[in-house]
């Protein structure tokens, strides 16, 4: 157990080491985000924004797009110059690996909502103020099931020819019981008198079955 | 599987198609509310029935092949998948009708609406993703987890889109007549079913193990096995 | 040169029992990929201490094989025993006696060469890990480039640092596939050099290898594989390079 915990400690600052020096992708997605933030804040008329629903689905929007390319991008570090071989080699544990994985994507794509939430909110004129505390467990919910299911995907799809949008393609299907029930939750938060419960049960089982899945599956795509 | 069977069994199921249509039309009672439209029914709910089995053995399959690792299991997940975006084609396409029929509109974000488009793009996705996957072991590979993934999805996105809210709940009751038609319409939509799934498993084994004798006759470049490159 | 002398401060645990007997026995080892037989019950034994040299024309199985002797694939059918263990699927404790170097360097370009050494040392969970990076490095001629990212290292210098993250664990059995592909003359010889003393340090050596001279001189054995089946297997001093040509080309 103390050693499974020593590596994924390995693996997971060997991964945030790596993004921090080269710097790009975490750059590139939260412009990305804002970017997203921007077009919707333009696009939408004064009546459409400030409902709960708006920021909600721009966030989903942004952390999508900007999650499958946090994704790729900390697979793309192992397959290059086949780094993901030495680790198979190790003695490491397959779950070990992706823990790991799916800690460091957590981190980044923890980053971007730190930026993008509050540009979102203050944009897109999103009161807060009723919960906040509710919002933002619901989206820190619906990160965790998306980034349990983004981590496996990956390491399933990447491989050393570019096959741009493939990732994207795969993943936003498969989350959107994810976005609906956040999106359904944020807005019953955000109303008087309504049951949430049975969508936060909800909500914490996808997150479950995806990342029990994920972590049985993750061996079986990385081995032959 | 001999040619004559394979006939008749084709002509079986046409036969059934068209003794339902006649159904329809000289039998069945029209529905009061919605009208002659209301009848798209009997092909919808088992198509859906039929759709939810489809997309359960590519479950079962993509399993298989994730255990296995033999192209069969990958060529019927691949062949069942197929079939289920025909049939979840259906579904929507019959779902769409229908709500414009009984509520004047082509699309509302119902909870039964979206479910179906949902599950369609699901489905959809699967058949996408493989030509773009380079290397027939990476592909089946890639299909299977999704394959397992996309099935669980869905009793996620039934419970998820329950949480909608629904403008326009329906419930029919169905006079006996109407049961027997319905009842009646499992035989040739599962039929159907049954035999797209057999026809394409069978053409995707052709073409695997077609493949796979053209390249034992060349020298092919030892690719590293898919997991490490 | 002694690169690899392993120190107590070093040296792994390592179980007695397991320390005896060759270094790999396969027993009617077979491989299927995608329902084809790419090796096909393969028979042989290697002693501990033994260099050999794999050879055979592209597809023949050769990388296959070295992914079964790496414990990265499983075999579909036959027995494997590496270092005195039976290959089970998942086997961590086996994989830390061993090592690997393939043409792709298998490093992390964004890191310097002290740390990718590091990062892997720790993995295996090497005593003095620091250390022994150091030792390594200036073994493989890199200590003053220690501190310099990968990515800014020419092929050859790749290739050493590859070797030098191989041994930081010292393993027992070293894999080699293609090592010397891309790499200029004065390269290949460095390159050359150090295979060598890990032979003369008793570590068992499999190379796989297209110039068969190299692989001649290199080696003590030499095995060509041909369609997934073994067709020549002989000591090296002695055999022809004709013949092994033969052997590899003969269609």
């Amino acid at each position: 157990m103390n050693l499974a915990l020593t590596q994924i400690g390995l693996l997971l600052a060997k991964d945030l080491r790596i993004e921090a020096r080269t710097r790009q992708t975490l750059g590139l997605v939260i412009v990305l985000g804002l970017l997203i933030v921007v077009v919707l804040g333009l696009g939408l008329g004064p009546e459409q924004l400030g409902k709960g629903g708006v920021a909600t689905a721009t966030l989903w929007v942004a952390y999508l797009f900007g999650g499958v390319l946090v994704f790729e991008k900390t697979m793309a570090v192992e397959r290059q110059d086949g780094a993901l071989a030495s680790l198979l080699l190790a003695p490491v544990d397959r779950t070990v690996i992706y823990l790991a994985k799916l800690l460091a994507n957590l981190a980044l794509i923890g980053v971007l909502a730190l930026v993008v939430t509050p540009a979102a909110v203050i944009l897109l004129g999103f009161d807060l103020s009723a919960a906040p505390l509710g919002f933002v467990g619901i989206m820190g919910l619906g990160m965790l099931g998306f980034a349990a299911v983004g981590t496996l995907f990956a390491a399933a799809v990447s491989s050393t020819r570019l096959q741009g949008g493939l990732l994207a393609m795969v993943i936003f299907p498969i989350c959107l019981p994810l976005v609906i029930t956040s999106t359904q939750l944020t807005q019953a938060l955000f109303r008087e008198n309504q049951p949430i419960g049975q969508g936060i049960a909800l909500l914490v089982a996808i997150d479950l079955i995806y990342l029990a899945v994920s972590w049985i599956v993750f061996e079986l795509v990385l081995e032959p | 599987m001999s040619r004559t069977l394979i006939r008749l069994y084709w002509l079986l199921t046409a036969a059934l198609f068209a003794g339902g249509i006649a159904m329809l039309i000289a039998w069945t009672p029209t529905e009061v509310t919605m009208g002659p439209v209301q009848k798209i029914f009997y092909i919808h709910l088992p198509a859906a029935i039929c759709t939810f089995f489809a997309c359960l053995l590519t479950f079962i399959a993509s399993i298989g092949y994730l255990l296995q690792r033999q192209r069969r299991w990958d060529d019927l997940a691949s062949a069942s998948a197929s079939v289920a975006v025909v049939l979840a084609s259906v579904v929507l396409i019959t779902g769409i009708i229908w709500g414009k029929s009984a509520w004047g509109q082509w699309w509302t974000w119902s909870p039964r609406l979206t479910f179906s488009l949902i599950l369609w793009l699901l489905y959809v996705v699967y058949l996408l993703i493989r030509p773009s996957i380079a290397g027939s072991q990476r592909r089946a590979v890639v299909s299977a987890v999704y394959g397992v993934i996309a099935f669980l999805d869905v009793p996620l996105v039934y419970l998820s889109v329950r949480l909608m809210p629904d403008i326009h709940p329906s419930s029919i009751q169905l006079a006996p007549a109407m049961q027997w038609t319905l009842a009646y319409w499992f035989l040739p939509v599962t039929m159907l079913a049954v035999g797209l799934v057999v026809a394409q498993y069978r053409l995707q084994r052709r073409a695997t193990l077609h493949s796979a004798a053209h390249l034992s006759d060349y020298t092919a470049t030892g690719a590293a096995p898919a997991g490490i490159v | 040169m002694s690169l690899f002398a392993a120190t107590p401060d070093f040296a792994l645990p390592v179980d007695a029992a397991a320390a005896s007997g060759p270094a790999v026995q396969a027993t009617d080892l077979a491989k299927e990929i995608d329902d084809r037989l790419i090796l096909r019950g393969l028979n042989f034994s290697i002693p501990r201490g033994q260099s050999v040299a794999l050879l055979g024309p592209n597809g023949a199985g050769k990388s296959t094989l070295l992914h079964l002797l790496a414990t990265l694939t499983a075999p579909t059918a036959g027995q494997l025993t590496l270092l005195g263990q039976p290959v089970k699927r998942s086997d961590a404790s086996l994989r830390r006696r061993i090592g690997m170097i393939g043409h792709q360097p298998m490093l992390y370009r964004d890191l310097t060469a002290l740390e990718n050494l590091l990062f892997f040392g720790r993995l295996y969970g090497v005593k003095n890990v620091a250390a022994r990076a150091a030792m390594l490095l200036e073994q493989v001629r890199l200590a003053d480039r220690a501190n310099d990212a990968v990515k800014a290292f020419s092929r050859g210098m790749v290739q050493r640092l590859a070797i030098a993250r191989a041994l930081m664990h010292d393993p027992e059995l070293i894999l080699a596939d293609e090592p010397f592909s891309g790499l200029d003359i004065p390269s290949i010889q460095q390159l050359q050099l150090l295979l060598g003393s890990l032979d003369a340090a008793g570590k068992t050596l499999i190379v796989t290898n297209h110039n068969i001279e190299q692989s001649l001189e290199l080696c003590r054995r030499v095995m060509v594989l041909r369609q997934g089946n073994i067709v020549l297997d002989q000591a090296a001093r002695g055999t022809p390079v004709a013949l092994v040509m033969h052997e590899v080309t003969r269609t």
